[in-house]
């Protein structure tokens, strides 16, 4: 077992989180897969709007890669297909239809190499859930990695705790990691930052890295940066732990099971609270009767990285959380004078009795953007070796050849997401890092 | 409240795009946000965001410079009354030194907003607050007898030539403030130095500065002695710490200075790596040079590492100036380099230096000039590392 220590970066005190006790089931009437959320994909519709359709079965392939299908995330009709601008297509929204899917017939399957895994997890449609670094997006399977990892850690502002919601999960964890093995030759990491987390102990192929910290110490690309960085044309897989289960019940019983614990949090939230739900369920049937009577903003995933959504929508396919908080357009008079208190929350020493309570965040920017002032805001809050300043004005100024040196392929936007949220001068650090991924990608 | 809020409600419908007026935007902004605070939102993640914008940083500053100004104010008047043997009391010595400062001060600030807000329209851009922390910094380092009509040439030169025409806050090379300083001391030289300048007295009153009088000693001697020996004014360690001797406005109590910057340490807002490699790179260079003094004639070099720090504008400079985040090294290790080589340079242009006496605004301004080629060279070492990985 390794162990990281880092000292770089901020625990965020919001208000809202979820009580670590018991979990309510909900049963969402639609499910949606939204192929938007996929960077740089090219989905190609295989179904239309009426047909009905089973669970796990093909909805959409990529035109660039088309061996990879995503399944459909329950069994019911399509309902509705709703398009964006230039036809993208927002979402794909099933009719659960729960009766037809208790019918699901199980078989064993026993695999043993990498080309095996492969086939199994393109023909049942479950290759997605496998993502990639650098780039963040799903991972090509004509390609071999050099590591897997995975990380439970989840130092996320509200973000899930899986020490809690997976707990049950050993067995199909354990399942999901055997098979997973035969991908890669090299090594399999699973990250964890709670000693109470013994779930890979006995699997003696998985090396264990422990990471202490603020975050963003449990995320993925932090990790990989202090144990094993990703060069040029190194390429990492990794797998959300809640989607490890998934793929850990389809390798044991060849079965889909696309249920998954979520928990809803923040401000905005009555009773912040574990759910069990499934995959991309209906926001609506989650969580209206928790919220609190207010304009509120919803987000599909966490306060840091998560994605801007609404009640009717869905529970993005990659996220485990849902976090709600208040809109806000309050104005106060002179604020740049204000003293402190309970109305402000700053990790510089600027304001008087900040940060103890745990602090009621909006959508307030809090301030007006401004030209860069480099007061070394990011560098204490981005704990990898790299020079996250000079990167970012490599990707402004379009320099390729200065952003691969200086390292953009360990970063991706949720390891940067707490540069923004301390920036003065209210810079978008993870939209600039998205932008040179985005440059580097389009150009090969 | 709701009176203004209902202006900058109608004004701000004039200013909008496509309107006849878009093109004062960004001064109807700036100002807008002066009095209330924005509404701007998030947008995409992160949905939440710290407190902390550039007003307030930058406001911290000109807070951190409030007190230099009144002991500023204060010490004009003290002076005066010692050279005219009248009462010196706090109060009629700070107003009395208020009919200097506050000028200075009005001028910096018309000529700086006028500069900055017409490149905010020309170029299109945000009105950064930084210009104000430059307007309120270059009155301290002036005398105060300094006309009016050259502290507006040289804010207007520190902001053009500083700042806008390199693209603004965030891209200039040199600290605007400082430029301004440096083209008022070679452009006014009769103004800007000489014994003449420091104190207000009556006509042709003469008080030299700390640092001229071992730059000009009449018989080699120590520069201790050499200070010992000053009567008009007391030049002990005690009192150049004090600050009641004739300088610039700000620069000459050092416990406000250190004060102000400890708060900005404590803020977060200033790089206290430069304040404390500067002082340590001043240290070593004068030991050195104390080691060297037996073998010459030059009483600058007897000037101990203590008395180099108490005397003249240093503190000041590395406190407020050589700390700008965007001229200084952009870089922690480099920021360890870019100090010790001011603390270094104070020490040789003060010694070595016999036209000008006072090293530390040219240390600063030629360090902001190596200070991306320091941070070029950090990050080559972080590129080869990652270049070594990859091979």
């Amino acid at each position: 077992m390794k162990k990281i220590k880092i000292k770089k970066g901020h625990d965020i005190n919001i208000a809202g989180k979820a009580r670590i006790d018991s979990i309510s089931e909900k049963f969402p009437e639609t499910v949606s897969i939204s192929p938007v959320e996929f960077n740089y994909i090219k989905p190609k519709l295989l179904i239309e709007e009426g047909q009905s359709i089973r669970i796990g079965e093909p909805i959409f392939y990529d035109k660039n890669n088309p061996s990879v299908k995503w399944p459909s995330l329950a069994s019911g009709v399509i309902e509705r297909i709703e398009f964006g601008e230039r036809r993208a297509i927002l979402n794909i929204i099933t009719r659960i239809d729960y009766e037809s899917e208790k019918i699901q017939t199980s078989s064993t399957t026993n695999l043993s190499s990498r080309e095996e895994v492969i086939n199994f997890l393109l023909d049942k449609n479950l290759f997605p859930f496998i993502q990639k670094r650098p780039f963040d997006m799903v991972a090509n399977p004509a390609e071999k990695p050099k590591a897997i990892i995975v990380s439970f850690a989840n130092t996320a502002p509200l973000g899930t705790d899986f020490n809690f919601s997976l707990s049950g999960e050993k067995k199909y964890i354990t399942e999901g990691l055997k098979n997973l093995k035969h991908l890669t030759d090299g090594k399999i990491y699973v990250a964890v930052n709670s000693s109470q987390f013994d779930f890979v102990d006995d699997l003696e192929f998985v090396e264990k890295i422990f990471v202490e910290g603020p975050h963003p110490s449990g995320n993925i690309g932090v990790i990989l940066n202090h144990v094993d960085p990703i060069n040029n044309k190194d390429i990492i897989w990794t797998i959300k732990p809640q989607h490890l289960v998934i793929l850990g019940k389809a390798f044991s019983y060849g079965i889909y099971d696309f249920k998954t614990t979520i928990n809803l949090a923040g401000p905005g939230v009555k009773n912040p609270s574990y759910i069990s739900s499934r995959l991309g369920a209906n926001i609506n049937n989650l969580c209206k009767d928790d919220l609190v009577d207010s304009s509120l903003r919803i987000i599909s995933g966490d306060v840091l990285t998560g994605k801007h959504t609404s009640i009717e929508n869905f529970l993005g396919f990659y996220h485990s959380s849902i976090s709600v908080i208040l809109e806000s357009f309050n104005r106060p008079f002179i604020g740049w004078l204000h003293p402190g208190g309970k109305s402000k929350y700053s990790v510089f020493n600027a304001y008087f009795g900040t940060n103890k309570k745990p602090f009621e965040f909006t959508t307030l920017q809090n301030g007006s953007h401004r030209a860069l002032v480099p007061i070394d805001a990011w560098e204490k809050v981005f704990p990898m070796n790299i020079y996250i300043n000079a990167l970012v004005r490599s990707i402004e100024a379009g320099d390729f050849e200065e952003m691969e040196k200086l390292g953009i392929y360990e970063c991706s936007e949720e390891d940067v997401a707490l540069c923004s949220f301390v920036c003065p001068s209210k810079t978008d650090v993870a939209g600039i890092i998205r932008k040179g991924l985005n440059m580097i990608y389009l150009d090969k | 409240m709701k009176f203004l809020k209902n202006i900058f409600e109608k004004t701000g419908k004039l200013v909008e795009k496509g309107k006849p007026l878009s093109w004062a935007y960004p001064i109807w902004e700036a100002a807008d946000t002066i009095f209330f605070s924005t509404d701007s939102q998030t947008k995409s993640g992160p949905h939440i965001r710290d407190n902390m914008d550039i007003k307030r940083t930058m406001f911290f500053v000109v807070i951190a410079l409030i007190p230099c100004y009144i002991f500023g104010a204060y010490n004009i008047g003290y002076l005066y009354s010692n050279a005219l043997n009248i009462d010196s009391s706090f109060i009629p010595s700070f107003l009395f030194g208020l009919k200097y400062v506050l000028p200075i001060l009005i001028t910096t600030f018309v000529a700086g907003a006028i500069c900055e807000l017409s490149f905010a329209i020309i170029r299109k851009h945000e009105v950064n607050e930084g210009f104000l922390v430059s307007c309120a910094l270059i009155p301290l380092t002036l005398p105060p007898t300094v006309p009016l009509w050259q502290v507006f040439i040289g804010t207007a030169f520190g902001i053009i030539i500083g700042k806008e025409i390199f693209g603004g806050v965030g891209t200039n090379i040199f600290n605007p403030a400082l430029t301004a300083r440096a083209f008022m001391y070679f452009a006014f030289p009769t103004k800007m130095s000489g014994d003449k300048i420091w104190a207000i007295g009556v006509d042709g009153y003469s008080a030299a500065t700390a640092l001229s009088v071992p730059a000009n000693p009449k018989n080699y001697d120590t520069a201790s002695n050499l200070f010992s020996n000053i009567t008009q004014f007391d030049f002990s360690n005690m009192n150049l710490f004090w600050g009641l001797i004739p300088g610039s406005i700000g620069e000459t109590n050092k416990l406000l200075i250190i004060l102000g910057g400890l708060f900005l340490i404590y803020c977060g807002i200033a790089s206290w790596r430069i304040m404390l490699s500067s002082i340590v790179g001043l240290i070593l260079t004068a030991t050195i040079l104390n080691l060297l003094a037996p073998f010459s004639t030059n009483a600058m070099l007897t000037i101990t590492p203590l008395q180099h720090l108490l005397i003249g504008s240093f503190l000041f400079g590395i406190v407020f100036m050589a700390t700008e985040p965007v001229t200084s090294s952009h870089t922690n290790r480099g920021r360890w380099i870019y100090g010790f080589f001011i603390g270094f340079l104070t020490v040789i242009i003060r010694s070595i230096n016999p036209a000008y006496p006072e090293g530390v605004m040219l240390a600063i301004l030629i360090m902001n000039m190596f200070a991306p080629l320091i941070d070029y060279y950090i990050i080559q070492s972080n590129i080869k590392m990652r270049l070594g990985r990859n091979a």
